[in-house]
């Protein structure tokens, strides 16, 4: 039994129960704010974010993110040769957090949304649990991909000593950021509502 | 308000209200797109901006560091070696390299690549600053050739850089002395050019050095233009005393060669580029006409040759007009079988004609010799020209041939049979005097001696004979010569007595010496006075 089946819905602003009429936008009679029984072209939002970032991904994985000038040699690392860099001088354990954080994780971010997304699309009846656990996570994880970002700002702004050693962010860290943020705009914007709506229709 | 556990009074809800339609295109499908465009774009931008990768080869990769050497031209950085690696068979490096985008036309075949680092040579000390930065690879962009990726870079700097405009001769030499790749050319002492390679000919008969003369002065090398080479110190002994000739200290160390164009040849047509010019070993040697006509001359001696030497000069009084070519023996004309020495001259008729002002385009004057010489020189030898040796140096011994006229020679004919012409010749003064003491000597061994001591034995004979009969007469003779003896003492003593200043004669001739001197007194007299008075001699002595 859902409040949509009778034709009611809360609203986001003031939490007033209302009745919906069966066609068009409508506000809260109270405050005033739109009110919708699920968030408004979630599904559509949500794609459209996705293959944003999906496209996004391409660059930031190809791009250097950060270029280290030191002694008037430059050397430019993409998100991968940094890794692999890391792995060959013995450092594994780092190359691990930093595959895992910026590599595996905002790819199977893109996964698991586009996951959720076609399910919800093709009316899935199955796993909703799993389903809405998996949209939890992708929720909460999703912030961390961010530390790459973090670390290169901050190196970036910190290391500047001339000629000695400069770091720069590269193009590859925007794309990177760019991929970051709109998958969290694209999990914020996909309504786990959606995923039980189907649940009862065989 | 209703609890929840309540339920709920659904008539009670209230409505929502209805908003005025609106509905447009989803905003939020602009992003994709947007991220479509600037992914495109940052790709095509980066792609664009990426330079050309090039390889290039190297004997070896000294001083070569991957990913920091930097290719440069006139100290721009213009790429980078990413990659050092080794080819295939282990012969050589290949330097893999990423070029900024912009040089992309001028990498072509013309492109030069060679490793910048110290060098110390003759002519300086070039490169020091990579002692500090590394070495780096200079790169010598050009538009001209075929592009192309793939480069082999130069082992030693390019002695010309493209910029430098000018024009390539080659020089023949015999061989390489101290010429050195970068070598200074000189121009009237001016620096204006260098060696820029050498290399033995195909055949190995010369060097082929390979020149470069800078622009405007390669409009100053003609086709008459003479090279000599400028290196070292020459000196040279003459009549006039010593010369000393040197170019500069540089060429001193490293060679040199210098070039210039008799005043007869200004004329001639720049010389095209890459023209092969012969390089003389001085500046002498250079100047010397050129000997472009020949005529070959065979002379046979009969005494020894002992000091000539191929290149001994052919003189005609005092006047160098040929060359030794060759020295050999061959059969002796006169006696079959005998070989004598036989020695090939060049008689160079252009040596003995007179420069004039004639005309613009023909400077010289053309002799008789030069004319027909084979025609000049067998009338020559009808009116008495020989050839003989002669010793040009008394210390060294060293011989030329010399020729002049011997009219009282025999006569004789240049002789055409061989494969040159053959001049007669006459020997030489030493062995001329030794010819005539010979000849006294067998005409002493042939007189007869036999007859002669016969005749001188009859002759002592006689003589015996005569002195015998003389001795005979002797104590006749003696008391004879007595007595002639005593007449003459009586005579001498008559004359003696006459002859004393006592005597007759003797008082007479002391007179006439007191006279003589008494006069001579009286001339001295009045020559003082006329010394004193000399118009005296017309007006007479006056009153005193």
């Amino acid at each position: 039994m859902r409040a949509r089946d009778f034709g009611l819905a809360s609203c986001h602003t003031c939490g007033l129960v209302v009745k919906l009429p069966a066609v068009g936008h409508v506000h809260c009679p109270r405050c005033a704010s739109p009110v919708h029984s699920r968030k408004v072209n979630s599904l559509s939002t949500s794609w459209a974010l996705l293959l944003a970032a999906m496209i996004a991904y391409v660059p930031a994985n190809l791009f250097p993110v950060m270029s280290v000038v030191s002694f008037g040699k430059r050397q430019s690392d993409t998100i991968l040769s940094g890794v692999i860099y890391l792995f060959v001088h013995g450092d594994w354990p780092l190359a691990l957090i930093v595959f895992v954080a910026s590599v595996l994780v905002p790819l199977l971010k893109m996964i698991a949304l586009t996951y959720l997304l076609v399910t919800v699309q093709r009316k899935s009846y199955l796993r909703h649990q799993q389903r809405t656990r998996l949209y939890r996570i992708v929720e909460l994880v999703g912030r961390w991909s961010m530390v790459d970002i973090f670390v290169v700002a901050l190196l970036a702004a910190l290391v500047n000593i001339g000629n000695l050693a400069t770091i720069e962010p590269g193009a590859g860290a925007i794309a990177f950021t760019t991929v970051v943020v709109l998958t969290m705009l694209a999990a914020a914007n996909f309504d786990p509502r959606l995923i039980w709506d189907h649940q009862g229709e065989k | 308000m209703a609890s929840s556990r309540e339920p709920v009074d659904l008539d009670n809800v209230p409505e929502a209200e209805v908003d005025t339609e609106h509905k447009g295109f989803p905003v939020v499908w602009l992003l994709p797109i947007v991220a479509l465009v600037v992914g495109g774009w940052l790709f095509y931008k980066t792609m664009s901006e990426k330079g050309p990768e090039i390889t290039i080869v190297f004997n070896n990769a000294e001083g070569i560091e991957e990913g920091k050497t930097k290719i440069k031209f006139r100290d721009v950085t213009l790429g980078q070696v990413d990659r050092v690696d080794l080819s295939d068979d282990l012969k050589s490096v290949v330097l893999v390299a990423t070029m900024s985008p912009g040089v992309k036309h001028y990498l072509t075949d013309a492109s030069r690549f060679w490793v910048v680092k110290p060098r110390v040579g003759a002519g300086g000390v070039s490169g020091l600053g990579t002692l500090l930065s590394g070495a780096y690879i200079a790169f010598e962009p050009s538009t001209e050739g075929k592009s192309q990726k793939k480069f082999t870079g130069l082992e030693k700097p390019p002695v010309i850089s493209i910029d430098k405009k000018g024009t390539k001769y080659h020089l023949k030499a015999d061989s390489l002395g101290s010429m050195s790749i970068g070598a200074p050319v000189y121009f009237r002492q001016l620096d204006i050019g260098e060696v820029t390679g050498y290399q033995l000919a195909d055949d190995y008969s010369h060097v082929d050095i390979g020149i470069f003369v800078e622009s405007p002065y390669d409009k100053y090398v003609r086709t008459g233009t003479r090279f000599w080479n400028a290196g070292g110190v020459s000196l040279s002994m003459t009549a006039s005393g010593v010369k000393l000739e040197m170019e500069s200290l540089i060429s001193l160390l490293g060679g040199g060669v210098a070039f210039e164009t008799l005043p007869e040849f200004t004329d001639s047509p720049p010389a095209p580029a890459e023209t092969m010019f012969s390089l003389y070993e001085n500046r002498t040697r250079s100047l010397e006409q050129p000997i472009t006509r020949v005529v070959t001359y065979m002379l046979k001696f009969t005494g020894t040759v002992r000091g000539l030497s191929e290149g001994a000069p052919v003189e005609y009084r005092g006047l160098r007009i040929g060359t030794v070519k060759a020295i050999e023996l061959g059969e002796d004309p006169l006696h079959q079988g005998i070989l004598v020495p036989v020695v090939l001259i060049d008689i160079e008729p252009q040596r003995t004609m007179a420069y004039k002002e004639v005309s613009a385009t023909s400077k010289r004057e053309v002799t008789a010799l030069e004319k027909n010489p084979h025609k000049r020189i067998a009338e020559l030898v009808k009116k008495g020209l020989r050839a003989r040796l002669q010793s040009g140096n008394l210390v060294t011994g060293q011989l030329f041939v010399d020729l002049d006229y011997f009219p009282d020679a025999a006569p004789a004919e240049v002789l055409t049979a061989g494969l040159y012409p053959e001049l007669p010749t006459v020997p030489n003064s030493l062995e001329g005097i030794l010819a005539s003491v010979n000849r006294i000597l067998d005409r002493v061994e042939k007189a007869d001696l036999q007859g002669t001591l016969v005749n001188l034995n009859q002759l002592m004979v006689s003589t015996n004979n005569l002195v015998g009969e003389l001795e005979k007469k002797t104590p006749e003779l003696a008391s004879e010569l007595s007595t002639t003896l005593k007449t003459a003492n009586s005579a001498l003593v008559k004359l003696e007595s006459a002859v004393s200043p006592d005597g007759a004669i003797g008082s007479q001739v002391q007179d006439a010496l007191r006279e003589i001197s008494s006069a001579a007194r009286s001339i001295r007299v009045m020559a003082e006075y006329l010394e004193r008075h000399p118009d005296s001699l017309l007006k007479g002595k006056g009153a005193p």
